[in-house]
C-alpha cells in the first residue's frame, strides 16, 4: 500500500504530460513575484527612509508601515485585497470599483514584503560609517546624491543576501494567489485534477517545480553577487 | 570696507569670533584667525580643546552657534555682510568644494575603486565630463604617488595608501584650501610617514593648509604658523620658532614637554 502511494507519488508522467499549461501557469507565479518584488522594493525604501528621518512623525509612520506589513498573513491580504478594499474604494468613490486578481495580487504581496525590506533597508542604512557621509558633504555633494551614490550603493551589497531569502519567501507565497483566481500553477494543478484525480503526482510536481525555481534564482544570485558584494570588505 | 593692496590682503579662510556650543558644552569660545594664501597653519592641544570642531565649523559639517568663516572674503554662513540671510544648504554645497577635508578615519567609499573615490565629486558636484574628470584624477594620484592602485579598491589598500587616496579625492575638486584633522593619527607608525612625506610636498607646492596634527616635526619644519588650543581659545600662536622655542603660555609649554621628544 505505502510503496504504491509512493510510486505514483514519484511518477511524474502525468505532470509531464501537462507540462505546457502548467509551465504557463508558472509564468504567472513569475510575473507576480517580480512586480511584486519592485512594488516591495520601492515601498520598502520609502518607507526606511521614513524610519530614519529626523522628523518624529515621519519615523513614526515609518514603524506604522513596518508593524502593519510585517504582521499581516500574506493569505488574508490577497483575500482582503482583492474583496474587501475594492469595496471599500468604492463607497468611498461613490463607483463600482473591481480589481484584476493580478493586480490584487501584486498589491497585496508588494506591501506585506514592503514591511521586510523596510527592515533590512533601514538597518543597512544605519550601518554606513557617518564618515563617509560627511566625506561626501564635504566635497560639497547633495544629500540627494549621498543617498543614491554613496549609501545605497553599499546598503545593497550589504543587504543582497537578506534580500534573497526576503524574495524566496515572496515567491513562495505567489503559490496562494490561485485562491483570489490568478490561473498560477497550483490553479492549474487543481484544474488538471478536476480531470485527472491523480493528486499526488500533480502536487509532488508542483512541489518540485516550485523547489528548482527558488533554489536556482537564489544560488545564481548568490553566486553571481559574491564577488561584487564582498569588494567593499577588507 | 577698507582697501588694501595686493590680491594677498584678503586671507584664504578668514575666522571671526567662532563660538560653538553643544547643549551646555561651550567648545569653541571666540575663535578668530587668518590663513593667508599659500599658508600652512599647524593646530595643535590637547585632545578634547575643539580642534576638531574648529575645522568642521570652518567647513559647516558643523554649525557654529556665532561668528563667521570667510573663503576668499565670502562669507561661509551668510550672503553678505552684516546681518544678511543665512544660506541654505544647496549654497553652502557650493562653498564647500572650495574646502577640500581629509579626516582621521580616511572615510574612502568603498564601493567604488581608488580613482573612482577621486573623481566621484568632480563628475557630481563641478559637473566634469568622465574623460576629463578621469584625466584630473589621475594627476591627483601621481600627486600622492599612487597612479598605479587607480583600479584597486579601498579595502585592498594599507592605511597610509588609504589616506593618500582621500589627499587626492580632496586635491581633486582643486579647492582653495585643504583641512587635515589628524591625519596620521590612525595609522600604524610605520605608514605615517609616506602620509607626510605628500603633505609635506603640498606644503612646498604653496597649497594652503590647516593641519590638526600630533606630528610635532610637522608643525615645526612645515608650517608658517602654528596654534595652541585650549579649552576652545586659541592660546598662543606664532612662527613654529616662537611657539616651540620660546611659548609664551604656561599651559602650551607643558602640553610641548610632553609632546616633544
Ligand atoms: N557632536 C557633538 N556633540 C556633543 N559634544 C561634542 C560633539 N562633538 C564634539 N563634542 C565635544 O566637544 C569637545 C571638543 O571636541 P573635539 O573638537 O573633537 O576636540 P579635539 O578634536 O580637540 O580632540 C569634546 O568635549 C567633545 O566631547
Ligand atoms: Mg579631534
Amino acid at each position: 500500500m505505502v510503496s504504491d502511494a509512493l510510486a505514483e507519488a514519484l511518477d511524474l508522467t502525468t505532470f509531464w504530460e501537462y507540462r505546457e499549461v502548467l509551465l504557463r501557469g508558472l509564468a504567472f507565479n513569475v510575473y507576480t513575484f517580480l512586480a511584486a518584488a519592485t512594488v516591495s522594493i520601492a515601498i520598502g525604501l520609502a518607507a526606511a527612509l521614513l524610519r530614519v528621518n529626523r522628523l518624529r512623525p515621519l519615523r513614526w509612520a515609518g514603524t506604522v508601515h513596518v508593524e502593519l506589513f510585517r504582521n499581516a498573513p500574506d493569505y488574508i491580504m490577497v483575500v482582503w485585497v482583492h474583496f474587501v478594499l475594492p469595496l471599500l474604494l468604492g463607497k468611498l468613490l461613490g463607483s463600482r470599483i473591481e480589481f484584476d486578481p493580478f493586480v490584487s495580487a501584486v498589491i497585496a504581496l508588494g506591501f506585506v514584503y514592503s514591511g521586510y525590506f523596510a527592515e533590512t533597508f533601514r538597518t543597512g542604512i544605519q550601518a554606513i560609517p557617518l564618515g563617509h557621509l560627511e566625506a561626501a558633504r564635504a566635497c560639497g555633494m547633495s544629500e540627494r546624491q549621498i543617498l543614491w551614490r554613496i549609501t545605497l550603493p553599499q546598503v545593497v551589497r550589504r543587504m543582497l543576501p537578506e534580500a534573497v531569502n526576503i524574495f524566496v519567501s515572496q515567491f513562495k507565497a505567489t503559490t496562494i494567489i490561485s485562491l483570489i483566481a490568478v490561473p498560477d500553477l497550483m490553479y492549474r494543478v487543481g484544474m488538471v485534477l478536476q480531470q485527472e484525480m491523480k493528486p499526488l503526482p500533480l502536487y509532488t510536481g508542483a512541489a518540485l517545480t516550485y523547489f528548482i525555481v527558488v533554489y536556482l534564482f537564489a544560488g545564481t544570485v548568490r553566486a553571481l553577487s559574491e564577488r561584487w558584494r564582498n569588494r567593499i570588505y577588507a | 570696507m577698507h582697501v588694501e593692496s595686493g590680491v594677498d590682503a584678503v586671507p584664504a579662510i578668514r575666522v571671526v569670533d567662532l563660538h560653538k556650543r553643544f547643549g551646555t558644552l561651550d567648545v569653541l569660545r571666540g575663535v578668530s584667525f587668518d590663513v593667508r594664501r599659500g599658508d600652512v597653519v599647524s593646530m595643535i592641544g590637547a585632545s578634547g580643546s575643539g580642534k576638531s570642531t574648529l575645522l568642521r565649523c570652518i567647513n559647516r559639517l558643523e554649525t557654529p552657534s556665532s561668528g563667521e568663516v570667510y573663503i576668499d572674503g565670502e562669507p561661509m554662513g551668510h550672503r553678505g555682510q552684516g546681518d544678511a540671510k543665512a544660506r541654505s544648504l544647496a549654497e553652502i554645497n557650493m562653498m564647500r568644494r572650495d574646502l577640500g577635508m581629509v579626516f582621521q578615519q580616511f572615510n574612502l567609499w568603498p564601493h567604488m575603486t581608488v580613482l573612482g573615490n577621486v573623481i566621484e565629486a568632480p563628475i557630481r558636484v563641478r559637473g566634469m565630463s568622465r574623460r576629463e574628470a578621469t584625466a584630473l584624477g589621475e594627476e591627483c594620484l601621481a600627486r600622492v604617488h599612487l597612479e598605479e592602485k587607480s583600479k584597486e579598491y579601498p579595502a585592498r589598500l594599507s592605511g597610509g595608501q588609504q589616506q593618500r587616496v582621500a589627499i587626492a579625492r580632496a586635491l581633486a575638486m582643486r579647492p582653495k584650501a585643504m583641512l587635515f584633522d589628524e591625519p596620521t593619527s590612525s595609522l600604524d607608525p610605520e605608514l605615517t610617514d609616506e602620509v607626510l612625506v605628500v603633505m609635506r610636498e603640498l606644503a612646498a607646492d604653496g597649497t594652503t593648509m590647516i593641519v590638526v596634527t600630533h606630528e610635532m616635526g610637522f608643525a615645526r619644519e612645515a608650517s608658517d604658523r602654528v596654534l595652541f588650543l585650549h579649552n576652545g581659545l586659541i592660546e598662543e600662536e606664532g612662527p613654529p620658532s616662537q611657539v616651540f622655542g620660546a611659548p609664551k603660555s604656561e599651559r602650551c609649554r607643558q602640553f610641548l614637554s610632553k609632546h616633544v621628544q
